[in-house]
């Protein structure tokens, strides 16, 4: 493969604004906005842009003005700078608290007035085996007006702790922000290495990693339909779909010997070797799982009260999904055909056409589709996969090596950006993980209003978004 | 539906799950402080048919106060420290903190000496301890049945 074209453009801080609305203009799509330790007053900042397998890297010696007008996508990413290194955004106003806890509650809510308004608080610990993160509902009764999202209670301080760090450790930070989308984040920081390295895959590097991240998607939606079976109580449902997940984590389990296929990703070569009697019955079971899934999907199709949970609850209109910058799944399901996995030239998707529903509305009945129309055409990708055996593999030499390394994969959860720039002796200065939770979540808080407070840990099943790699 | 249950009773055969021969029970709760989410994956692992906890008298409830046993997936993150004390408060005695997974048994922890608590030994009084990145189902049953039974944890 010939690398991704890459672009580094420096600006001023006076020309951030401009340089970020010209890049939209000429329809490059924002990736994400970060910052970066600099030797001088306040931090540098970063943002990433793609088009069509395009990457653009804006960076500015400093922050001096918003750019939320013109990408509202960049709301949490400038929060973020802002609480963990101190960036300032002139015109992000309120620039509310996001990864800080100890601002007072106005700073980090909306103030939501008016007769028989009241909050409800839920979490940060929940009612049942779910990770830690805070909401606060401002209803009348059960109808919802506005949700505040308060996460970040599981931050660890990842990014931080893999400054200075030679590569091989950086990766372990990268793979375990998330145990479930561990796959993903660690080909993103392989990927974004070898960017900066000058370092292409392999067809058989490609097809490894593509192989490993399609597992991982495996598992995941099967995982995600039964916990949407739980959010409406119908357990038959979430008992065949947990049944079902638990037979594709044997198989990771066979394949690399970790269920959630951990450690089996490494920078500039794989190690995974799948002999042709392996692959031979690595393709007859999933077949076998292919067979069931298919069956318990048609009786969810069938399953009529259901069905009727699903309908008219949590929407996101394609207009709110594409200004919000969604992601994965939920993208999909309110009908925007955005997927990393279609502009992917370092993995083996080909001619991979994005799943979007027949009938996009983006209540949770479509994204539940998306799922469930997903896993066939997954498991007839890992098919084809495995036709033939695989031997260990490496990354060749195939461009210039520099300082920054940018790499977009499509993680169960939806595109995940990974940004790194490497030091003096290949350790890395700065790692930055923007990952498709991360993106969803504020797109989440924009869907629940209107809706009944019941009703939220269903919408909040449909989008399944994770803490962990939210929160790093 | 009835193809879902069919498929579930085939699977249940198939799993041929041993029947419970002691009796006793754990009412379990879980907190997660800064997990990755693989333990909680496979916590919740333990309640599905390949599994069933609930044979042998292990459920997860939805309160401490509800709980004998306080289940804690993670390292302790500067931010889940007081959630963590809180819930370890709320439980009623005699009350058991059980580390579930590497993080929070402290081991080869990742992350930032500023976004991280003490170590979760440190905090609270650990009685069970279930080692993995993350523990399978297996081991994490094993290991709580052995101390719901007064017998030495699974090696």
């Amino acid at each position: 493969m010939t690398p991704e074209r890459f672009t580094r453009r420096d600006v001023a801080p006076a020309a951030w604004r401009g340089e970020v609305a010209a890049a939209l203009a000429d329809g490059w799509r924002f990736a994400g906005l970060w910052a970066e330790a600099a030797g001088g007053d306040g931090p540098a900042l970063r943002a990433a842009f793609h088009r069509h397998g395009e990457r653009l890297l804006l960076a500015a010696p400093a922050a001096r003005d918003t750019i939320v007008d013109l990408v509202p996508a960049a709301g949490w990413d400038e929060r973020e700078a802002h609480d963990l290194h101190g960036a300032a955004f002139a015109g992000h106003e309120p620039l509310r608290a996001l990864v800080d806890h100890d601002a007072p509650t106005p700073q980090w809510t909306v103030p939501v007035e008016g007769r028989d308004v009241f909050q409800v608080a839920v979490g940060p610990t929940h009612a049942g085996v779910i990770e830690s993160g805070h909401f606060r509902f401002h209803v009348v009764g059960e109808r919802v007006l506005h949700l505040d999202l308060r996460l970040f209670y599981k931050h660890r301080g990842l990014e931080r702790a893999a400054e200075g760090r030679p590569v091989t450790d950086a990766l372990r930070h990268a793979e375990r922000a998330c145990g479930a989308d561990a796959v993903a984040n660690a080909i993103a920081f392989a990927h974004a290495v070898e960017d900066a390295r000058g370092l292409v895959p392999t067809p058989d590097l490609a097809r490894a990693r593509t192989l490993l991240a399609e597992l991982e998607r495996l598992y995941n939606h099967l995982n995600d339909l039964s916990a949407i079976c739980a959010g409406v109580g119908f357990a038959p449902g979430t008992m065949a779909f947990a049944g079902l997940k638990e037979r594709a984590m044997r198989l990771n389990a066979t394949l690399t010997g970790h269920r959630f296929l951990h450690g089996s990703v490494r920078v500039g070569g794989s190690g995974l070797a799948i002999s042709a009697p392996a692959a031979s019955e690595l393709r007859s079971a999933l077949a076998e799982l292919r067979a069931e899934t298919r069956r318990a999907w048609r009786e969810l199709q069938f399953a009529g009260s259901v069905q009727d949970r699903f309908d008219g609850v949590g929407v996101l209109a394609l207009e709110d999904a594409r200004r919000l910058g969604a992601v994965g799944p939920a993208a999909r399901a309110a009908g925007l055909a955005i997927d990393a996995r279609t502009d992917a030239p370092r993995l083996a998707y080909r001619e991979l056409v994005p799943a979007v529903p027949e009938q996009p509305g983006g209540a949770v009945a479509a994204p539940v589709e998306v799922r469930g129309a997903g896993l066939p055409v997954g498991v007839d990708l890992l098919d084809e996969l495995l036709a033939a055996p695989l031997e260990p593999s490496v990354a060749e030499p195939g461009g210039a090596s520099r300082r920054d390394g940018l790499a977009l994969v499509e993680s169960p959860r939806g595109q995940t950006l990974c940004a790194v720039a490497l030091g003096d002796g290949g350790v890395v200065d700065r790692l930055h993980l923007r990952t498709g939770s991360y993106a969803n979540w504020p797109v989440l808080a924009h869907v629940v209003p209107g809706n009944l407070l019941p009703d939220f840990p269903l919408i909040n099943k449909s989008f399944e978004l994770c803490y962990a790699c939210a929160d790093r | 539906m009835f193809v879902l249950l069919r498929q579930l009773q085939r699977l249940r055969r198939d799993a041929a799950l041993t029947a419970p021969r002691r009796r006793g029970s754990l009412a379990l709760r879980h907190i997660d402080v800064g997990s990755c989410n693989a333990c909680e994956h496979e916590l919740t692992a333990v309640s599905s048919p390949y599994y069933d906890m609930a044979r042998h008298g292990l459920g997860i409830v939805a309160s401490p106060r509800h709980a004998d046993v306080l289940l804690v997936t993670g390292p302790v993150t500067t931010r889940m420290r007081e959630p963590l004390l809180k819930a370890y408060e709320s439980m009623p005695e005699p009350r058991t903190v059980a580390a579930l997974g590497d993080c929070a048994m402290g081991c080869g922890v990742l992350g930032d000496v500023a976004a991280l608590a003490p170590p979760l030994d440190e905090l609270l009084p650990v009685a069970v301890r279930i080692p993995g990145c993350p523990p399978s189902p297996d081991a994490i049953a094993a290991h709580l049945l052995a101390y719901l039974h007064g017998e030495e944890p699974p090696a």
